[in-house]
């Protein structure tokens, strides 16, 4: 238990040391104020306070971020999902679609900026959009491939059961893709957050920790916009901890079984 | 009851014919005969197993189960793997209850036949366990028995024991004689190995490649139960080792393994 504190405390550790000597070298060489670790946590414990940023509080900035990424995950959460399941099902389908995914793959992120502004104009639906069209690829291609590496076998064993089409996609194909649609979710997960926070900089919203960071920028508050990174930063390690680790430690530890027999 | 007729096998490859795998088989299996499928690996054994079972379709002829062509997988054909294929995401019992479940009996009857079908293999201690917390042999009781409480008319069985250590191999053996003594359903059994072949079965189809694919079609003089090192068991195997000597020891392999359904 202690050691294990200790591992995860290194890392951290180095990370911010590292962070102090940048600080200091930059302010020290160019004669600008780098916010050093000490600085950005007294901001933070500041904002945290209930101090307004860009006219809102933090906690608001965080929630409407959060709410953003959200939904259009959501969105593309449940495309993916669906288009994978299908295209697996379908060759016809997948054979018809399969190109446009790898096209869509291509584009990133923010090159949807002047798609989404012109479609829903700036605001709110517009960043949705470009989070739902990049969360949307990684998901779909994850599905597709985990649906067409399943075993033939276990669908063989499926049909001599008496399995009819209903329960061969809902008791074979859907559980049996699990583990790949666990890894496309987290994929677009973090494509998602990514795209969040540049396009909440960009399209205009008026909250948000990327508008935040931006507006911060504007008004020489670098401190400001080093204490939302930092909240970045801990929303993704949640995530990613809490969420989807344990999820995917249970999953493999069952799903690999026949994987190396 | 099953009959081929006529039976031949190609196998296709990107529009391409292949070279033939079987090649215009007859066979009729009467009701409760246990019949091992004999022969070097290559010559088609589990492409003939594959088609009774309905996994593939013949080229040409036809495939008759009880007066009625087989067209496809069904639960009156159960089937043992090479692989267990229990689905990973299943308890023990809920992988011998999934027959149960697409035959729509309630969750009452279903852990009912479940249990008895469990204790039958020996395995009902680990009814809530996971597959992957399994050894191999104990895998493939779990498929045993989930094939038996479909009451499957006949047993397809292809190398069910083959990647199993020699020990629980022999066991296994044993159990299946005593499972398939106390209903006598007609069993198919695709092995490569003569003593396996000579200890469990009634009849022996020994296979070869294509154009003759079937060498030899022996009635064991065996009574049961058998003795591994008795005398006329050791001139059985003899006899069968000298019609197998006269084949190729093995044929270039021909059947892949297609990721679709």
């Amino acid at each position: 238990m202690g050691r294990s504190i200790l591992k995860n405390l290194i890392p951290v550790l180095i990370f911010i040391l590292l962070w102090q000597v940048i600080a200091l070298m930059v302010t020290a060489v160019k004669g600008v104020p780098f916010p050093t670790p000490w600085q950005t946590g007294v901001k933070f414990g500041s904002l945290l306070g209930g101090q307004f940023l860009s006219d809102h509080t933090l906690y608001r900035h965080i929630l409407d971020s959060l709410t953003r990424w959200f939904i259009g995950f959501s969105i593309a959460a449940i495309a993916g999902i669906g288009y994978g399941l299908a295209a697996g099902w379908s060759r016809l389908f997948e054979d018809a679609t399969y190109k446009i995914l790898h096209i869509l793959q291509l584009i990133p992120g923010l090159a949807w900026i002047p798609v989404a502004i012109l479609i829903f104009g700036i605001g709110e639906t517009a960043t949705i959009f470009m989070i739902a069209m990049t969360a949307f690829t990684p998901v779909a291609i994850n599905v597709l491939s985990g649906v067409k590496r399943l075993d033939t076998t276990f669908v063989r064993a499926a049909l001599m059961m008496g399995a009819g089409r209903k329960a061969l996609f809902l008791q074979v194909l859907l559980p049996g893709s699990l583990p790949a649609i666990l890894s496309g979710l987290r994929i677009g997960l973090g494509n998602g957050w990514r795209v969040l926070v540049a396009a909440e900089m960009i399209v205009g919203t008026g909250t948000g920790l990327g508008y935040s960071i931006i507006q911060a920028r504007w008004t020489l508050d670098y401190t400001s916009a080093f204490a939302c990174l930092g909240v970045i930063c801990a929303i993704g390690l949640v995530f990613e901890q809490f969420i989807f680790n344990p999820l995917e430690q249970r999953t493999i530890a069952r799903w690999a079984l026949d994987r190396d027999a | 009851m099953i009959r081929i007729e006529n039976i031949s096998k190609r196998y296709r490859y990107n529009g391409h014919e292949s070279a033939m795998i079987l090649s215009d088989i007859n066979l009729t299996i009467p009701e409760g005969q246990f019949v091992c499928l004999l022969g070097p690996s290559g010559c088609g054994k589990t492409t003939l197993l594959n088609l009774v079972a309905g996994f593939i379709k013949p080229s040409q002829g036809r495939i008759l189960f009880n007066d009625a062509r087989v067209t496809g997988p069904g639960p009156e054909r159960g089937v043992v793997f090479q692989d267990a294929t229990l689905f990973p995401w299943l308890t023990v019992r809920q992988n011998v209850e999934f027959g149960l479940r697409q035959r729509g009996l309630n969750n009452n009857n279903r852990t009912k036949i479940a249990t008895e079908y469990l204790h039958l293999v020996g395995m009902a201690l680990h009814a809530n366990a996971y597959p992957h917390t399994l050894s191999g042999g104990m895998r493939q009781r779990i498929a045993i028995a989930r094939v038996l409480a479909l009451e499957p008319q006949a047993l397809l069985m292809d190398e069910p024991f083959s990647s199993l250590d020699i020990n629980s191999r022999e066991h296994l053996q044993d159990e299946l004689l005593r499972v398939w003594d106390a209903h006598r359903r007609t069993l198919l059994y695709v092995t490569h190995s003569v003593e396996e072949a000579v200890y469990l079965a009634d009849r022996v189809i020994i296979m070869g490649p294509a154009p003759k694919s079937i060498c030899g079609d022996m009635i064991l003089p065996l009574k049961r139960p058998r003795k591994h090192f008795s005398d006329e068991f050791r001139s059985v195997i003899a006899s069968l080792r000298l019609s197998l000597d006269a084949l190729p020891c093995c044929i270039k392999p021909s059947e892949k393994k297609s990721g679709r359904i």
